[in-house]
């Protein structure tokens, strides 16, 4: 589904991503592990199209992506959540979401039909909502909710486009431990077939919700297994998790 | 996000009626002077769409509206050609030449984009001024106006005009109303708030706003040709960055993302302009007083303002009776 080959990218002397290679199968959930500054977001960034790489391919379904533009990427499945909110926040929390909507059911170009109103960009909306427990908070302006419902809007926004692939980059950024836990459920709520791959700190979420772990560290990959092989790995504990000797 | 509530709906049912009132009571000075107000309120209504609901703060509309009453002229008076098509032709080649602006200053933001724009205004006003063919700095003249006279309609009356004038400006109203509801007007509201989302979303950004720019130069075609019908002689003077400039100000003082602010701006700004200039020639000492007192009052304008109010009266109000049916019940 998404195949990432030999991706390398430096600015300056600084490599940010060398020669990262991973291939995530649909509906797979795959969590991007790594200490502060290993790359994971620039990796993000690269697979949307926000810095073009130095060298490597990005495949996603089979279709060299590349060289194309974050538009493109976007309307092709690619979706994204970003760690700092990303919202259009002088709106609505419905018309956020229905303005995600309305790119791929071909209504954000029209000159003459409400964007806003048509049918299937507020089932699109509906669903979404459901998903990520907006339902009730539809008709809220953005800038009167919580942190925490702005980050549930944040995933929101990037499942409203219909992704084939939904790129989440720390979730749970600045959440409190209950909102942690409403995300858990959120994101077993979402369909199957959908291919997620996750950049998350906070290790219980990480664990419960992967199917495979990607490990960076200063932009390489240094560890990919499953959960389970992730948590007897001394590699990993010693460059992420830390060691009983340190602590 | 523009939604046409009842209260706008209100104060144009009752700007028309105003208008219609004062066409019929007013002496030729006054209709005169709605005509301006008129055809200002339109260069300022294409601005609002732009930068009121798309961030796109252009200091190029008057001069696209300048554009619009030379081609307008040179349709007319140069080529002979008949008046309903190159009002026409004005439309569409204002509107094309709009969107090459619109397409080229995308790329840019903020302060780029309002000096990227400018240029493109200057580039204009050098073009007209040093052009033979366009009269260069002695302007055009002998335009002729659109003539009605098949159905009765004099356009050579004051009257008459100034009501074609209102027409056109309802109809401008109308284009703008559809076009900020449709898909394109809101996705233009979106990337105003965050072009990053629009961008990840999958929209199309320098495109939108091409668009809308391209779409607000259909308005500002018209508003030429009505100009350039109203004096019947155009100059270089009206591609000056400045009357750009006088057309921010009045959108800002309407009150910018209302739409219907633009129209009270105009208003406000041409019956400041000859009221207080028959006491003092400072008049526009008047206007920057009000602008910044308008800007210090939170830069909603004078009709941004009156609206908050009015919604904010509504809401209060229907919320205590919602608590009295619930107390009751």
């Amino acid at each position: 589904m998404l195949e990432v080959a030999k991706l390398s990218k430096h600015f300056g002397a600084l490599h940010v991503t060398r020669d990262v290679t991973i291939n995530v199968k649909k509906g797979e959930r795959r969590v991007i592990l790594g200490p502060n500054g290993a790359g994971k977001t620039t990796l993000f960034n690269q697979l949307v199209g926000v810095f073009s790489p130095d060298s490597g391919t990005i495949k996603i379904d089979g279709k060299d992506v590349t060289n194309w533009s974050v538009e493109e990427r976007a309307k092709h499945g690619l979706s994204r959540s970003y760690q700092q909110n990303t919202l259009f926040d002088g709106l609505k929390i419905g018309e956020n979401l229905a303005l995600a909507a309305s790119v791929n059911t071909g209504h954000s170009m029209s000159m003459w039909r409400d964007s806003l109103t048509t049918p299937d960009v507020m089932a699109i909306v509906r669903d979404t909502a459901a998903q990520v427990d907006l339902t009730h908070h539809l008709d809220k302006y953005v800038t009167d909710v919580s942190y925490g419902i702005r980050r549930q809007l944040e995933v929101g926004l990037a499942l409203a486009t219909q992704p084939s692939v939904l790129l989440m980059d720390e979730p749970t950024s600045g959440v409190g431990p209950k909102m942690i836990h409403a995300f858990h459920h959120v994101l077993k709520r979402l369909p199957s077939e959908l291919t997620i791959v996750i950049i998350e700190h906070d290790m219980s979420l990480a664990f419960d919700v992967a199917d495979s772990m990607t490990v960076l560290n200063q932009g390489e990959v240094v560890f990919e297994g499953s959960p389970d092989e992730a948590k007897s790995s001394r590699l990993l504990q010693e460059i992420y998790l830390g060691t009983w000797e340190d602590a | 996000m523009f939604y046409q509530t009842s209260t706008r709906t209100f104060m144009l049912i009752t700007f028309t009626l105003i208008c219609i009132y004062v066409a019929f009571t007013a002496d030729y000075f006054g209709l005169e002077i709605l005509t301006e107000i008129l055809i200002l309120a339109m260069i300022a209504m294409a601005l609002d769409m732009v930068a009121g609901f798309g961030g796109m703060v252009s200091l190029c509309h008057g001069a696209l509206a300048g554009v619009g009453a030379y081609a307008y002229a040179v349709c007319t008076a140069k080529l002979g050609w008949n008046v309903p098509l190159s009002i026409v032709l004005t439309c569409c080649f204002t509107g094309v030449i709009a969107w090459i602006i619109g397409a080229v200053c995308s790329r840019t933001h903020g302060i780029y984009f309002i000096m990227a724009t400018l240029a493109f205004g200057q580039m204009a006003y050098s073009f007209v001024f040093e052009s033979a063919y366009l009269g260069g700095d002695n302007g055009l003249s002998g335009i002729p106006r659109l003539d009605l006279s098949a159905i009765n309609i004099d356009l050579f009356d004051s009257r008459n005009f100034a009501l074609v004038c209102l027409f056109a400006l309802f109809c401008c109203y109308l284009f703008a109303w559809r076009i900020l509801s449709s898909g394109l007007g809101r996705s233009l509201v979106g990337l105003m708030y965050s072009e990053q989302r629009s961008l990840a979303i999958g929209q199309n950004v320098s495109r939108i706003k091409a668009h809308v720019f391209g779409l607000s130069g259909l308005i500002l075609g018209l508003a030429g040709s009505l100009g350039a019908q109203h004096i019947m002689f155009i100059s270089p003077n009206l591609l000056m960055w400045t009357y750009s400039g006088e057309v921010l100000v009045v959108t800002i003082l309407g009150g910018l993302g209302t739409l219907f602010g633009p129209i009270v701006g105009a208003a406000a700004f041409i019956l400041l302009k000859h009221q207080v200039s028959e006491y003092t020639n400072y008049w526009h000492l008047a206007v920057g007083i009000i602008l910044i007192a308008v800007v210090m009052g939170g830069a909603k304008g004078l009709y941004g303002s009156l609206e908050a109010y009015i919604e904010q009266r509504l809401r209060s109000r229907s919320s205590t009776s919602t608590n009295v049916i619930s107390e009751e019940e």
